[in-house]
């Protein structure tokens, strides 16, 4: 699975790499500049690729990638791959700096959920005509690295949202999983019945994790993020709806506002104190770790798309991406890697090697994935997801959305104010393509 | 062929040369300082006055001076104000706990325990160099909902509660580890104070006939006026500009009750406010001009 410390990480630097984002916050998008990258984007030849690709990554799941690439060394001996593996913490901040000094590498990694600021002819090379088939991933994955039509980023692995609960629990209670908004709380209250302290361990770090889980459910509700023509839509009936529906668990004593943090949430999962998460893929590699015993999570845990709302069961996209550097001296060699890190087969191994989910979906028909049926519902989840908004500004304005988010689970605040503050907040701030 | 020059010209000759050399010793400071501290505080203050925004980093000549409007709208902002407030509590709270417990310890070390004062010294003093991530990582472990506080009151049969997520609860826990950081200066600070009373004071004063409690009344206290206002000032300054343990503890909240000055600040500059991060940032600084002033002219030992 993916990072296990991914989440908890990215909370303690969520402030952090907000600076670091500032630097390129500003970077105009002239159209004339996106035609003529779009222009000069060459198609990629199949002869072996020459000289050396500098890569840099995050620790996590490319940890196993010098492995994982072993056939692309192979078919194309004259070329050097060379890593550098940069904490995931740090890891933009220091891209960042590189990218501004002239000093980046050939091919960096990104996380389609935060990339938005580098998607910029001066930054990034757009996908040359032909490379891959955009078709084959999942499509929020890939509109992730669209601007103006044009493709930045080539997605490497996959996650999303999904509702893993006790299905033991579930079982003595005699209740399936909830497939609407109106079944979460009856849902919670039946798993309660059943032995949980709380049906639902939500999560109270009130930050940008938050904000995200917000703003899927106002596209459950039907609202959007963002006009089409480009401004914060963020105080419509949807959100409050949305604001609302996310209080709803904690003021029917579904979940608790103080309980569980981080730390705490997957013991508790374990335990019985909570019996409902709604979380990614890689919590399901790490509850028998938790259990402390082999084979706990098959005998009992089970997953569920989210509940849909009044515009179906819609979640966000995230995982990794790559991208070829404006700046690259070897862009030929580059692509070939991109091209490489895309196709199925090395999808498939990577997730062997580290749980990674394919980005590319077809190769979630290989034995290795397809032999786990609790990963069904992310499948399922994962086809019917939408990209977090691509403006510079989406962090700043979803760690706001969640800090307001609080106010309404907590009762300090109704839901059409808070609705109000964040859309006055985002306004101040633009989307950052002003 | 040799110069001669006359004995005032060679006294100013050598003046300036030691002049040069004085120059030549002081300029990498000079240097450093005028880089990351001359000109940032300039170039804030200035800011302060326009409406910098993120997203005009690329192109900062662009932006517009607005004069005072910053300044009108942090003490127009609510979420200012109550961090004034909560910084006035830090204030109000931690610099009193801290410099009681610093100077009991110090009292403590410098009579009864003399034995083994090296390592209660230690000991005592071992939270003020541990790197305070570390630390506030394992306070966030030990105060949450199921952390190691909670597992001891368990023992004795109480609930606890999620410290760091109640808005009551929060704000003692973070003051406790800024306590918990700083006592240790304090303490060190009043034992070199200490230790520089003459002991024959106490001696002529027991010989008179005063008790302990009248010795540090009457000797040990006023002799200590000087090292008090130092300390004073000291933390009066830190938990003005309290930063670490909020932002590490708790990110400001729960529903902002821990959320300082300077994190408000920080917070501001990471949301793209630059102007108005660094109109926070002055009012902040003429904040601790202003009591340190004031403590100044109340603890300064009169002639």
């Amino acid at each position: 699975m993916s990072d296990p410390s991914r989440r908890g990480v990215l909370r303690l630097s969520a402030g952090t790499a907000l600076l670091g984002t500032l630097a390129l916050a500003g970077c105009g998008r002239g159209d004339t500049a996106t035609a003529t990258a779009k222009a000069t984007a060459k198609p990629i030849d199949d002869r072996p690729a020459t000289g050396t690709v500098n890569v840099w990554a995050a620790q996590g799941d490319a940890d196993v990638l010098d492995k994982v690439i072993k056939p692309f060394k192979a078919a194309n001996p004259d070329v050097t791959v060379k890593f550098t593996l940069i904490p995931n913490s740090e890891y933009y901040t220091k891209l960042q700096a590189a990218i501004a000094a002239g000093k980046g590498p050939d091919v960096a990694q990104f996380f389609p959920e935060s990339q938005a600021q580098f998607l910029d002819p001066s930054i990034l090379r757009p996908v040359p005509d032909g490379l891959v088939d955009s078709g084959a991933f999942f499509k929020s994955l890939w509109d992730a690295g669209l601007v103006k039509d044009v493709a930045y980023t080539v997605p490497w692995y996959a996650y999303t949202y999904a509702l893993v609960y006790r299905a033991d629990l579930a079982r003595k209670a005699g209740v399936e999983a909830p497939t609407t908004w109106a079944e979460m709380v009856p849902f919670f209250k039946a798993l309660k019945s059943a032995g949980a302290v709380h049906g639902l361990g939500a999560d109270n770090g009130w930050d940008i994790f938050n904000g995200q889980d917000v703003a899927m459910y106002a596209w459950q509700a039907g609202g959007n993020l963002l006009s089409s023509s480009g401004s914060w839509t963020l105080d419509t009936p949807e959100m409050v709806d949305a604001l609302k529906y996310n209080a709803s668990f904690f003021t029917s004593g579904s979940a608790d506002t103080a309980t569980p943090t981080f730390l705490d949430a997957q013991p508790y999962f374990v335990s019985g104190r909570t019996a409902t998460m709604i979380t990614g893929p890689w919590v399901l590699g790490q509850l028998d770790t938790a259990a402390k015993k082999t084979g706990w999570t098959a005998a009992h845990v089970a997953t569920a798309p989210l509940p849909a709302g009044a515009s179906g069961s819609v979640s966000f996209s995230a995982g990794g991406t790559w991208g070829v550097l404006a700046d690259s001296g070897n862009t030929e060699a580059s692509w070939k890697f991109v091209r490489h890190v895309a196709k199925p087969s090395t999808q498939v191994a990577q997730y062997s090697a580290y749980g990674s989910l394919p980005a590319v979906i077809s190769a979630w028909d290989a034995p290795a994935v397809k032999k786990q049926p609790l990963l069904d519902a992310f499948l399922t989840q994962l086809k019917n997801t939408k990209a977090l908004p691509q403006v510079g500004t989406w962090q700043q304005v979803a760690t706001r959305l969640g800090k307001e988010t609080e106010t309404v689970a907590k009762g300090t605040q109704t839901a059409e104010k808070a609705a109000a503050s964040i859309q006055a907040y985002a306004k101040s701030l633009g989307t950052g393509a002003e | 062929m040799t110069t001669t020059l006359v004995p005032g010209a060679r006294r100013r000759a050598r003046n300036s040369r030691r002049t040069a050399v004085a120059w030549l010793f002081l300029a990498p400071f000079a240097v450093v300082f005028l880089l990351y501290t001359a000109v940032p505080t300039v170039a804030a203050l200035g800011f302060s006055l326009t409406d910098l925004r993120g997203s005009d980093l690329r192109h900062p000549l662009a932006v517009d001076f607005t004069g005072l409007d910053n300044y009108l709208r942090l003490f127009q902002d609510p979420t200012f104000l109550r961090d004034i407030l909560n910084t006035g509590v830090f204030v109000a709270v931690g610099v009193p706990s801290t410099m009681v417990i610093g100077f009991a310890l110090a009292v403590a070390l410098n009579s009864g325990i003399r034995r083994l004062r090296g390592v209660f010294r230690t000991v005592f003093f071992a939270p003020v160099v541990t790197n305070v991530v570390a630390v506030a990582l394992i306070w966030q472990y030990a105060f949450n909902a199921g952390g190691t506080v909670n597992k001891a009151l368990g023992y004795i049969g109480l609930a606890g509660p999620n410290w760091l997520d109640d808005p009551h609860l929060a704000m003692p826990v973070v003051i406790l580890l800024g306590v918990w950081r700083n006592f240790g200066t304090a303490m060190v600070l009043f034992l070199a104070g200490l230790q520089a009373v003459p002991e024959d004071v106490y001696e002529a004063a027991a010989l008179d006939g005063a008790g302990r409690w009248r010795q540090l009344r009457h000797i040990t206290l006023p002799l200590l006026l000087p090292t008090t206002l130092m300390v004073s000032v000291l933390l009066t300054v830190f938990y003005l500009q309290v930063f670490d343990e909020p932002y590490l503890l708790t990110d400001g909240g729960p529903l902002g009750s821990t959320e300082s000055v300077s994190l408000y600040t920080y917070h501001q500059f990471g949301s793209g406010q630059l102007g108005m991060s660094s109109a926070a940032s002055f009012v902040m600084l003429l904040l601790v001009l202003l009591v340190s002033v004031v403590q100044f002219r109340l603890l300064r030992p009169r002639t």
